[in-house]
């Protein structure tokens, strides 16, 4: 196979700002950034919770949170698309095929990887640091918050993987974005039609585009939590 | 010394089948000076956690302006007044100012009031050149020096300081046994848990010994 060819194809689709293209990275962004928006504060607040609280059921509630993060996707999109079928429960909102049923698909997707990082990064926390905020006046609220802030490179590593875990996702946001052109059409999703109709430019030029987001993920992460390492 | 700050009443608490406090009774004379005394575990930390709402005890409740509160009830507004610095104390990842700063926010004084609050607290604990350091950068006398001035910020009714000078070399050990003199000049009262015979002979220094869940 000629790879320099679709390559090239690639690059110049990506650099003659193909509307097209464009606007399929621009929908992968917008579902997922969105996705991730809304998750964040309720995935923190769990993963904070069952970090620090002891009540009846928190055992269970960490395992199934734990066997979520295996939970294929697809399986989450099938869910998604039955709850929001036109006969199904929750049919009415006649989100089906729309970026806001990806959205919710991503949120449930980045819902247990965000709950299991904040998990880890509160249980790592130093347990002098509620105690002093306590100690200081702080009432319950404000010294979750001030735990929060202590372990904020955690809570970043939590955001950035939720992010990584859904932008590139196609399972779920086949079965409920429907890949409609101009729609719901994201990278992953264009990715794997492209790919199979043999036509590979707009593959690797999406490729491309995931790989270059995942360093940059990757690499704020790393400067990040360099700074977080210092002390 | 006039009047009771605080009182502890029949504090209770074990460790399973450890008793650490056995019906414990506690009158802090306001404005005095105290230091309990007491072989290693014999409960001086848990007394003094107990004392700031930061332990849960068995049983036992706390007078405070001729107020009793059962200890299991102990109310945020009370951690403001009774003031625990820790052995090791932890400085938040923020500057050394928002550090000394932090009760007062969570009190929720108003801004030019904090600032001259943390202003006089920085020079009383002598660490204006440390304001440009990153607080895990200081030395343990150093934290330990930011720690007093936090809490002594809070002109809290009582201050605990929990083992102040363990583990500090010279340097740091003397410039926290002078600031805990400085206490004495405060309207607080001081209850100091240690070993530190320096610390226990400071003039106006009350001894109190914990043995065997009882002070003596």
């Amino acid at each position: 196979m000629d790879l320099i060819a679709p390559t090239r194809a690639a690059f110049r689709l990506l650099f003659s700002g193909d509307a097209e293209l464009w606007h399929i990275i621009w929908t992968s962004l917008y579902c997922s950034l969105i996705a991730i928006a809304l998750i964040t504060p309720p995935a923190v607040a769990l993963g904070f919770v069952i970090a620090r609280a002891a009540f009846p059921g928190r055992r269970a509630i960490v395992v199934l949170v734990q066997a979520l993060l295996s939970f294929p996707t697809v399986v989450v999109g099938l869910t998604i698309y039955m709850l929001l079928s036109r006969h199904g429960p929750l049919g009415f909102l006649q989100l089906l095929f729309t970026p806001e049923a990806i959205i919710i698909a991503y949120m449930v997707i980045a819902f247990p990887v965000m709950v299991v990082f904040t998990l880890a990064a509160v249980q790592a926390a130093d347990p002098r640091v509620f105690e002093t905020a306590r100690g200081l006046g702080a009432g319950r609220l404000r010294a979750s918050w001030t735990t929060l802030v202590e372990v904020r490179f955690g809570i970043m590593a939590a955001v950035f993987n939720g992010f990584g875990r859904v932008i590139s996702e196609v399972g779920a946001a086949i079965i409920v974005g429907g890949n409609i052109a101009g729609l719901t059409r994201n990278m992953p999703t264009a990715i794997a039609l492209e790919t199979s109709k043999g036509e590979f430019a707009q593959g690797i030029a999406l490729g491309f585009v995931l790989i270059t987001l995942a360093l940059a993920i990757n690499a704020a992460l790393s400067v990040l939590q360099g700074e977080g390492g210092l002390k | 010394m006039s009047g009771v700050a605080v009182a502890l009443n029949g504090v209770r608490k074990s460790f399973g089948k450890r008793v650490v406090l056995d019906d414990i009774d506690l009158p802090l004379a306001a404005g005095g000076s105290f230091v309990v005394t007491g072989d290693n575990g014999s409960g001086k930390t848990t007394l003094l956690r107990i004392l700031a709402g930061l332990e849960p005890a068995q049983s036992g409740s706390l007078q405070v302006d001729g107020v009793s509160l059962a200890l299991a009830d102990y109310p945020d507004s009370m951690r403001r007044r009774i003031v625990y610095v820790h052995q090791h104390p932890y400085l938040f990842h923020t500057s050394i100012a928002d550090n000394i700063a932090y009760g007062l926010n969570a009190r929720g004084d108003a801004r030019a009031h904090r600032e001259h609050q943390v202003r006089e607290a920085i020079g009383w604990a002598g660490v204006g050149h440390l304001l440009q350091v990153r607080p895990d950068k200081l030395s343990g006398g150093e934290k330990q020096r930011v720690a007093l001035a936090r809490a002594k910020v809070l002109n809290p009714t009582v201050l605990l300081l929990d083992e102040p000078t363990a583990n500090l070399d010279a340097e740091g050990r003397h410039q926290v046994v002078t600031l805990i003199e400085k206490l004495h000049d405060a309207e607080a009262t001081v209850v100091i848990a240690c070993h530190d015979k320096e610390l226990i002979g400071l003039p106006g220094m009350h001894r109190l010994q914990l043995d065997r869940g009882k002070l003596r």
